[in-house]
């Protein structure tokens, strides 16, 4: 692999259909990105000092870590399935249960494109039925470019998931849907009898116990009445041959059914100040789906090591409320970001409504991961927010007309406590 | 593809068995058996680090006691005897330092004004360890603020390795590079300060640093190493603590709790931070003597996990025994403290990855945060020693205000 593709990527995600030929996949070059420089081509780390500009801090961020230089990714990209076999590797049939709806629902459309790239078959089983309304939003109003690269998408009831697919050999199966035992339940049972060899799970970083010794890290104590913990510890114990757990943060990336950096986005381009709860320090974690993705297809190709093991499905960087506002400012092409701190509680203010993340320390790392799948991070938010903007922008959704309620109380009652903060 | 990750499972495996060293969780970490019931300071991810590289057992040459605690017996058939020459040694880093590097067979010499005594027996060391050590390890009398003599000293001393434990500016390094041009390797105690303030975190070595920073003379010492062409390393510690700290972090907060006082930090308290025990440290500066691989780079060394202000003074009372603190917060905006600091750490997000450290050196932190605070308080300030008087007049300040604005 040549030094171009480890070089840091800018591209748009295109919206459009791909074509049958999946060598083309935008995510080809992305994984190449994981692909380290050795210890003769690390950059000096006294370059930094030289640089006073933002960007070129981040820019020296975004060439993956110049140490530990592990070929983790030695097999070409986007063999077909016919290729990988004449070579002896093993092209595995994976079937992803995908949820309908929320934050989690890309994860399994760039899975699917990802397992592809690699050379892998894909089954992706949305919940619900296809012509609900549910589906005519991003990631299932885009399916069509799953289906022009060979993924097959069907629709039907989790608890139904044996007449579907009756006995179909599958090697993997993912559930990205169920955040309790009757939900995953039945899926884990039907991959047990038809003797899956490995089932993935995507729980949260959510079932994490607070604690004021951040990071959540994986072995941490999780709030034991958690549902996803039943599921967690139901599939432990039916002992596929290999099985293991995700617990993901927030994400960003195209095709999200959720919005995560659009809000940020409403409001700075309509120049309206950002309410932030608390001070703005609470450190969370926001990783480009690519980076979940890139770890479920490693956990696939190594199910050996990834076996009994939770990864947290996050980047390896943290960003607090403060922070990741300025950054969404300067990707939409601002200098600053108008920024009004408030106390939720004393405005009678719920801020769970108010603002898209936990008012609080949320901050795991993905240590497992990089442990055992020697996977990289390749979230850079800098470059990565500039990304979504240019989407954001293309989407038109700069243009619409969007009523600000519940921040114009909070600023109006804000103001008379505090100025509001030019950052 | 798959052997391999076979045989690194199963050689993990024989790892976890042979480390044992949070018994619980090792076993849970590779059955995969309730993470529930782990607790924090078990996690393998916590603290202990797992190698399935094998190269590891070839370059760093630990020991493994079965059912106990990875010693590092450093046996010379590691790294052969060095004559090494620790710059500083006898207040803090230092003194943990020498000690493993003597208990490993090298001759250490330390250079010092001689305002502390060359050696100390430490709380909780046996006469007989500390005969040993304090038999065998060298002074040399001097002020390395006096260049020549520090040149003129060091020249044909013969010293193989050098330890900078007190440097600050590039200028005091340079007669000692000047003195031993055939030196092996200069390892140097830089600092986590050198970074940039960021709102992305955790700081990793690449991350940029601040030429303004308080510690610039640590980065100039770095970039000096660099362009003399010399056999570097360079430790960046975060905020370092222990038995025998000179500097007021731990003991800023055990003499609050110990007057039963509460304890004032600045706003929310959610301010993350990083603490590294000394012990941990020490063996870091160790596993990088003689380290190809440490060869010109720059580690962060620190503990495994970050810590708020508030959870900082809360592990405090819980090493020490005292009950859970009163906080207090306040806005540092609104006083005038002159010339007298408020709180013992910078008011700010302050924390490092010290995954290079670990997956280059072998190296993990041993202690966790309360345990590290209990070592430190049951070996010091427990026993009634502590470096400075505590100044309250600033607490008060912040109390007296903070009373006013309640009634």
């Amino acid at each position: 692999m040549s030094m171009a593709m480890a070089m840091p990527m800018c591209r748009a995600m295109q919206p459009q259909p791909q074509s049958h030929d999946h060598c083309t996949s935008p995510h080809m070059n992305l994984r190449s990105s994981f692909l380290l420089l050795p210890h003769s081509q690390c950059p000096s780390p006294f370059l930094n000092s030289l640089s006073c500009a933002q960007s070129q801090i981040y820019s020296i961020r975004s060439i993956p870590h110049p140490f530990n230089w592990t070929p983790a990714r030695r097999r070409p990209r986007s063999l077909t399935v016919k290729a990988m076999a004449a070579i002896g590797e093993k092209s595995k049939k994976v079937l992803v249960v995908n949820t309908n709806s929320g934050g989690h629902a890309m994860i399994g459309f760039w899975f699917a494109k990802d397992l592809i790239s690699a050379g892998h078959q894909v089954t992706v089983f949305t919940v619900g039925e296809e012509a609900s309304e549910k589906m005519t939003k991003p990631p299932f109003s885009r399916f069509s470019e799953l289906r022009a690269i060979g993924v097959q998408t069907t629709w039907g009831k989790p608890a139904e998931i044996g007449k579907i697919f009756e006995s179909t050999m599958f090697d993997a199966v993912l559930d990205n849907n169920g955040k309790d035992l009757d939900s995953v339940k039945p899926v884990a049972d039907w991959a047990k009898t038809i003797g899956a060899n490995q089932f993935l799970y995507i729980s949260s970083a959510g079932i994490y116990k607070p604690t004021d010794e951040p990071p959540h890290v994986e072995g941490d104590i999780v709030k034991a009445d958690a549902s996803h913990v039943a599921v967690e510890d139901y599939l432990r114990s039916l002992s596929f041959n290999s099985w293991c757990t995700f617990r993901p943060q927030y994400m960003i990336g195209s095709g999200n059914n959720k919005d995560c950096e659009e809000w940020f986005f409403d409001r700075i381009v309509r120049d309206k100040p950002v309410p932030i709860p608390g001070s703005g320090m609470q450190v969370t974690n926001i990783a480009h789906v690519r980076d979940v993705s890139s770890m479920l297809v490693l956990a696939v190709e190594k199910p050996t090591a990834a076996n009994g093991n939770v990864f947290n499905a996050v980047c390896d960087r943290a960003v607090t409320f403060d922070g990741l506002t300025k950054l969404c400012a300067k990707a939409a092409g601002r200098e600053t970001a108008a920024i009004v701190h408030y106390d939720p509680k004393s405005l009678g203010i719920d801020a769970k409504k108010a603002f898209p993340f936990r008012n609080m320390h949320f901050y795991a790392e993905p240590r497992a991961a990089k442990e055992i799948l020697a996977w990289r991070s390749t979230t850079n938010l800098p470059q990565d927010l500039k990304e979504r903007f240019e989407e954001y922008v293309a989407s038109g959704r700069d243009k619409k007309d969007i009523k600000f309620e519940l921040d114009d109380k909070i600023i109006l009652e804000s103001s008379r406590a505090a100025e509001p903060a030019t950052v | 593809m798959m052997a391999m990750n076979a045989m690194n499972h199963i050689s993990g495996i024989a790892i976890a068995n042979a480390i044992n060293i949070n018994n619980n969780n090792v076993k849970a970490f590779f059955t995969g058996s309730k993470p529930a019931f782990l607790t924090a300071s078990s996690s393998d991810f916590n603290g202990v680090r797992l190698d399935n590289h094998p190269q590891q057992f070839q370059t760093n040459k630990l020991s493994y006691k079965s059912r106990g605690r990875v010693e590092i017996t450093a046996s010379s058939s590691s790294v052969p005897p060095k004559k090494i020459l620790i710059m500083g040694g006898t207040r803090f880093i230092g003194v943990y330092l020498s000690r493993l590097l003597v208990k490993a067979g090298h001759e250490v010499t330390l250079f010092t004004r001689g305002k502390s005594p060359v050696t100390q027996k430490l709380a909780g060391e046996t006469d007989q360890e500390y005969a040993e050590f304090s038999s065998k390890v060298l002074h040399i009398k001097g002020d390395r603020q006096d260049f020549e003599f520090l040149k003129t000293k060091l020249s044909a001393s013969g010293f193989d390795v050098v330890y900078d434990i007190n440097g600050r500016e590039a200028v005091e390094v340079e007669p000692i590079l000047d003195a031993l041009p055939n030196i092996e390797q200069y390892i140097y105690c830089s600092s986590a300060g050198v970074y940039l303030k960021s709102d992305i975190l955790p700081h990793f070595e690449t991350d940029a640093v601040d030429p303004k920073s308080r510690h610039k003379g640590k980065l100039n010492t770095e970039n000096l190493l660099t362009t003399r062409g010399v056999n570097w390393t360079s430790l960046r510690p975060v905020y370092i603590y222990g038995p025998l700290n000179y500097n007021p972090v731990e003991e800023w907060f055990f003499h609050r709790l110990k007057a039963g006082r509460p304890i004032p930090i600045p706003k929310s308290g959610l301010q993350m931070t990083q603490l590294g025990h000394v012990k941990d440290l020490a063996r870091a500066f160790l596993m990088v003597l003689g380290n190809e691989k440490a060869s010109k780079q720059v580690y962060n060394i620190s503990g495994a996990k970050y810590v708020t202000f508030s959870g900082l003074a809360k592990a405090c009372a819980k090493a020490a025994g005292f009950p859970e603190p009163d906080i207090v917060h306040y806005n540092p905006k609104e006083f005038d403290f002159g010339k007298k600091k408020s709180f013992p750490l910078r008011d700010q997000h302050f924390f490092t990855s010290i995954e290079k450290a670990q997956t280059d050196l072998g190296w993990k932190p041993e202690f966790d945060l309360v345990k590290g605070l209990t070592d430190s308080y049951n070996l010091d300030f427990g026993r009634g020693t502590f470096r400075k008087e505590p100044d309250f007049s600033v607490d008060d300040m912040i109390l007296n205000r903070t009373l006013v604005l309640q009634s």
